[in-house]
Order: structure tokens, then sequence, then C-alpha cells
């Protein structure tokens, strides 16, 4: 897109700046999100660093939502309210989804695809009540230590 | 021991090497006899002679095949001869096999898997962690052998059954009453000890053990109440057990499943937590119950824990957290703690159940803590059963270890501890997250020292197997619900997450276990009480 716009530039000289319209993506919010809703969650998280209104757009948690049920039947509408009351989209897809669907995806089954979500949901809703719990124990030798329920997730797997 | 023979002249006291024996006289064998691409290799074979140590290799591959537990012996006691005299070699490893080895009775508590690393870096360049024994011994194999075993492993290897064997001795010193003979076996064991790897296989296992017969020894019959670890610490010991290795979260889940279809269709439901601790399990069933289709229900649950002494009240504090996360995804819940040290001490009008409710009792390991040694009539296991089924429950989920804890014999006792408590710490091995992994060691530690060291009514560790427990609940007017292919899938997805590739979930006439390469450590079931007029048309 850039290169689109120097390219106007040269090609139309000086005089005709204001008559062709330059393109910037970040006037197009709609395309913009549609783009972004196309991409994986690495991208997603590369792409909040490019601007403020990206970064903005990123962290819309709609846009996890979507790649949350990408490749599964859209669940019911239940669901959001339970999620954003856990954490939202974007930590359920970081946090679960994703390291789950990697493992599970080594296995390749393809009746799991559904269930994989619904799994990722109840891990989520377990480290959201652990994430409770750090806040008002008594402070004897939980806090920073806590144990986390997800953290299995989190490291390397042994192949 | 391991005794490296690297020159092929001496004959050795295991003979049997017959023709052999010629060409690894003091003469040397004549230069243009020798196979000249073997010897590129690094293999002295006659040319002559090819066919005949073709077919004894061949021999020796099927019985290696055929004797998985004569490894064992080979790294103990076997002479070995410089196997680039590959004739001889082949020799003297087919008359080990030949010989029948002197009774390893512990073979099968040898941790396999320990066993097979030593035994597989000495043998073949196989991949050191394959659990099969069978290895295919070809030329290609054996060109990568170490001319320099590492003596250190074959010694660690030996002393690591000699300590299994020591303990098994012990424990029978210990049932006969051979108490001075025990005490000396404890400290040779001690001794033993600094020989072995205790940071992982049979050493640290070992360890344990011998720890809790020398207090079973020295604190006499009473026992000492290994299980003395308050409340507080027992709730984080338990934590991170469930955080290190899957046993409880595939317990939580497959009971969790097995709840959720119960309830389905019902407004008002209430669960019985016998041992609510922090109250893992219930996040995830009250999410489920959030997002049914027909929405949530009211859900009720009464969690039974022990009374906390300092004035907390540890329970009504997970009751709140729990209430906090119903009220987040909008289900209407309420808790009731109750209070009881001993489970056979709580009444069923505590529970206040309501009739008009669906009622799951949901029981992790806390049945079998009623085993009391007296077999009387009224037994607490019996009591609590009767009023379990008096409350009529849609489920009941039972999840029990699966091993045979109970027996009135201190040394099958042992025996059978020494070998499931192995295999659970193989399994805690593939656990990476610390202090996760050292403090689930130190509760399954507290378990062992309470099966081994405690008698009476301090004993609580008393495991049965599901057989047995299938039984007893049939007996007491229960029968069996079976899990469901849902809850099977689950157990199996949640099992391919971690990491370790050990774990197996097995389905056995609708009870689901998860075992370690596929000794089951712990089987899930659910149960249904019996309408009353039905059992009592078919009572005995």
């Amino acid at each position: 897109m850039v290169e689109n716009h120097s390219r106007e530039d040269h090609e139309t000289g000086g005089e005709n700046k204001e008559k062709r319209p330059k393109f910037f993506i970040n006037d197009h919010v709609d395309i913009l999100i549609e783009i972004l809703e196309c991409l994986d969650g690495r991208s997603l998280c590369v792409a909040a660093s490019v601007c403020r209104l990206w970064c903005t757009i990123a962290r819309n948690d709609s846009l996890w939502e979507n790649l949350c049920f990408r490749h599964v039947s859209p669940p019911p509408s239940s669901v959001r309210s339970v999620v954003l009351a856990l954490g939202g989209y974007k930590r359920l897809y970081t946090g679960c989804v994703r390291p789950v669907r990697s493992r599970l995806g080594r296995v390749r089954r393809a009746t799991w695809a559904g269930d994989e979500v619904q799994l990722s949901l109840s891990l989520f809703c377990v480290d959201y009540y652990e994430r409770l719990g750090g806040s008002n124990s008594n402070g004897r030798l939980v806090e920073k230590s806590s144990p986390s329920s997800l953290m299995f997730l989190c490291k390397p797997v042994n192949v | 021991m391991l005794r490296y023979d690297s020159t092929s002249s001496s004959a050795g006291s295991s003979s049997g090497s017959l023709s052999s024996s010629s060409s690894s006289s003091s003469s040397k064998p004549p230069q243009q006899d020798i196979d000249g691409l073997l010897a590129g290799a690094g293999y002295k074979v006659r040319s002559s002679e090819l066919r005949q140590v073709a077919q004894r290799l061949e021999r020796l591959e099927t019985a290696m095949g055929n004797s998985p537990a004569d490894f064992s012996q080979l790294a103990s006691d076997a002479i070995l001869y410089n196997p680039s005299d590959l004739a001889c070699w082949v020799d003297s490893l087919l008359t080990e096999f030949a010989e029948p080895p002197p009774t390893c009775s512990s073979d099968f508590i040898v941790d396999p898997v320990n066993n097979q690393t030593v035994v597989n870096s000495a043998w073949t360049a196989a991949e050191p962690h394959t659990p099969q024994v069978h290895q295919n011994i070809t030329y290609d194999e054996q060109q990568s052998l170490d001319n320099q075993l590492t003596v250190v492993t074959a010694m660690e290897e030996d002393s690591g059954i000699r300590l299994v064997h020591m303990l098994m001795t012990c424990a029978e010193c210990v049932q006969s009453g051979d108490l001075s003979l025990a005490t000396s076996l404890i400290d040779d064991m001690q001794g033993l000890l600094t020989h072995v790897n205790t940071v992982c296989g049979i050493g640290k296992v070992a360890g344990h053990f011998i720890d809790a017969l020398s207090r079973r020894i020295f604190q006499g019959m009473g026992g000492g109440s290994v299980n003395g670890g308050s409340a507080f610490e027992n709730e984080i010991l338990y934590h991170h057990f469930y955080e290190a290795c899957p046993y409880l979260k595939f317990a939580h889940f497959t009971a969790n499943q097995a709840i959720l279809e119960a309830f389905d269709g019902h407004d008002c439901v209430h669960v019985v937590d016998f041992n609510l601790m922090h109250g893992l399990q219930w996040p995830a069933l009250i999410q489920a119950l959030a997002l049914r289709p027909g929405g949530p229900p009211l859900l009720r649950l009464t969690g039974i824990g022990p009374p906390s002494p300092d004035g907390r009240d540890s329970l009504r504090e997970i009751g709140l957290r729990l209430a906090e996360l119903a009220r987040s995804v909008n289900v209407r819940f309420a808790f009731r703690g109750v209070a009881a040290s001993r489970l056979e001490d709580v009444k069923p009008w505590m529970l206040q159940v309501n009739p008009k409710e669906a009622v799951a009792v949901n029981s992790i390991m806390q049945l079998h803590r009623l085993l009391g040694c007296e077999q009387t009539r009224n037994s607490p296991i019996d009591t609590v059963l009767s009023w379990i089924r008096g409350l009529n429950p849609k489920i009941m989920t039972v999840v029990e270890q699966e091993a045979n804890h109970n027996q009135p014999g201190f040394l099958d006792r042992f025996t059978e501890a020494l070998y499931y408590y192995s295999t659970m710490f193989d399994s805690l091995e593939a656990c990476r997250i610390q202090p996760e992994k050292a403090l689930a060691e130190i509760y399954i530690q507290r378990e062992i020292g309470n099966v081994v060291s405690c008698e009476g009514s301090a004993r609580v560790e008393r495991h049965e197997p599901l057989a047995k427990w299938r039984r007893r609940l049939s007996g007491a007017g229960f029968r069996a619900l079976r899990l469901g292919s849902n809850a099977f899938k689950q157990a199996s997805m949640l099992l391919t997450l971690f990491s370790a590739e050990g774990y197996s979930v097995e389905e056995n006439e609708g009870c689901l276990s998860l075992g370690w390469h596929s000794s089951p450590l712990i089987a899930a079931s659910a149960w249904q009480a019996v309408p009353a007029w039905d059992n009592h048309m078919s009572s005995s």
C-alpha cells in the first residue's frame, strides 16, 4: 500500500495529487478488520504492534473470538457472556485454545475439533478460579508461587 | 558384576564356546581366514565360520526377544567377551540365555523404564526411551557398541535390584517380627542408597519405602500419624499433586462429565463433595452448567472437609470463591460447608438435601478411608453407603486408586505398594514444573508412609481395586452406570495435552481407568442407587 502510494505520486507528478485520492488502509477500518480477521494468533499479536489504530483493533475481543471458533461450528450465544466473564477471548485463545489445539493437532483426530474448544473452556475456567484465589488467599505460602493449572500447557512439550 | 574381557584369549568361567574356543586360543588365527568385510567393520570372524556365527546370532536374537527379564541378569552377572571376536561373544551370550537365571522374584518390581534405559545404552544404539525390550540385534547395531561399557550404570542397576531384594526381605522380617534383622537391613539399605541415583527411578522410591519401614519398626505397631500434616498443608500438597500429574484432573473431568449428563433436564441440582479441598473440581462443572442448552439450573454444593484449627473457615472461603465464579457466569449457586474430620462423622441431615432436587454424590479417593480393619456388620463403609443410598442420588461418582493396599498380610501389601508407587513416581518424572513436582512427590510420600508404617485406625489409605469396589457397591444396593464415550473422549484429549507419552486411558465395563504404560493407577466409576423395592426382591 505504501508502495502504491509512492508510485501514484511519482506517476502523476505534483499537480494531480489532490485529484487522485490516497488510499490509507487506516481510513477504512472495516476493511482492516476484515483483513485482520483472517490472521492467525501470532500474526494478530504482531499486527498489534504496527500502530495505535491497529493495536486498538487487534485488542478487540471479537477478533479473538473469531480465532477461537474458526474451524468449528458457531457456538451458542451464551458462550460469549461466559467467556467475557472469565477473562475474554484473547486470554482464552492465548492461554488455552492455542496450546490445546497445537498439542492435540499433532494427534490429528478430526472428531476432536469442537471438543478442543470445550476442553479449553473448562481449563480456562479452572484457571480463572485459581486467579480468583490468588487475590484473596491469606497470603501464607500461596501468593507468588500459586500453582496454575495451565502451567502444564505452557511448558515445552517433551516429544 | 559386569566384567569386560578385552583379550579374546581368556576362556572365562562361563564356558560353552565350542568351536570358537579354538579361535580364541593363544595362537592367532591365520589372517587370510578372517573375513575381510567384517574385519573392516572391526569384527574378527573366520570366513569358514560365517554361517554358523550368523545362525547363532539369530538364535541369540530370538532368545533375547523371548526373555526380556534376562537382561538384568546380563547387566549384573555376565562375563562378557569382546564383541569384535564375534563368535566367542555370541556363544557366551547364548549360554547366558540357555540357563534360566536365579530366581529374581523382584523382576516385576524393578522399574521397567529405568531398567531398559541402562540395558539399551549398553547393547544397542536404539532410542533410550522405548519401553519395548525386543531389540533386533543386527550387525549394524553391533558396530555402535561401545567397548567401554559404563560400569557405573551397571552398578547402579545392580544396586537398584539389590535394594529391591533387601526391601522385600526387610518387609518379610517385619511381618514375621524379626525386628533386629529388619533394623540391620535398614542400615544396609541406607548405605546402599548412596550408590544409587536417588534423584529419579528406583532409588527415589526405595528411599521413601526405607523411611516408611524404619518408621514402622521404630515407632511400634501403633504407627505415628504419618498423615499428621495440618489440613492446610494437605490442601497445598493436594493442589500441587493436581498440577503436576493428570490423575486428579482426570478424576475431576470424568466425574464432572458423568454428573453433567446425569443432571440433564433437572432444574434444581445438588452436589455433595466428600472432600472439598480447594474446590478445583467445581469451576468446570459450573461453567458446563452455565453453557448447557436450556440454561443453567440452580446449583447447590455441599462441601465436606476437615475443620480448620485456627479459626479460618477454609470451607467458607472456598465456597465464597466458587460463588463468585458462579455469579460471573450467571449460575444461581448456593454453598454449604460441612466440617468433619472423618467421613463417618457426617450424618445425612447435615447435608440438608431437598427431596425435589437431583443429587450427585462425588467421592474422589475418600471411600477407601472408611474401610476400617474390622469387617463387622456396621463398619463405617456400610453406614455411609446406606445413607448415601437413602439420599437416592441421581449419580454417585467414585474415583479410587487402582491398587490392593488393604490386604491383611503386611508383605503382600508392601509388595503391591512398591510396585504401585514405583509406577506412579515414574509417571511423575515427566513433570517439568517445579515446585509442583517436588510437592507432589511429598504428597505421594505421605501416602506411602501411611500404607506401610501405619496400622489400625491410623491407616487410612486402604486402597482396593475396582473389582472389589464393584462387588462392594453392588452389594450395598448400587448399580453401575456406564461412563459413556464423551467421558472417554474427554479423558483421552486431556491426556494428550500432558506431554508425557506414557499415560493411557482404558475403558473397563463402563468404568475408566488412567494408567502409566498400561498399568492402571486410578479408576473412575459412576453408580446409581437401585430403587428400594428392586433390592428387596433380589436381596439374599
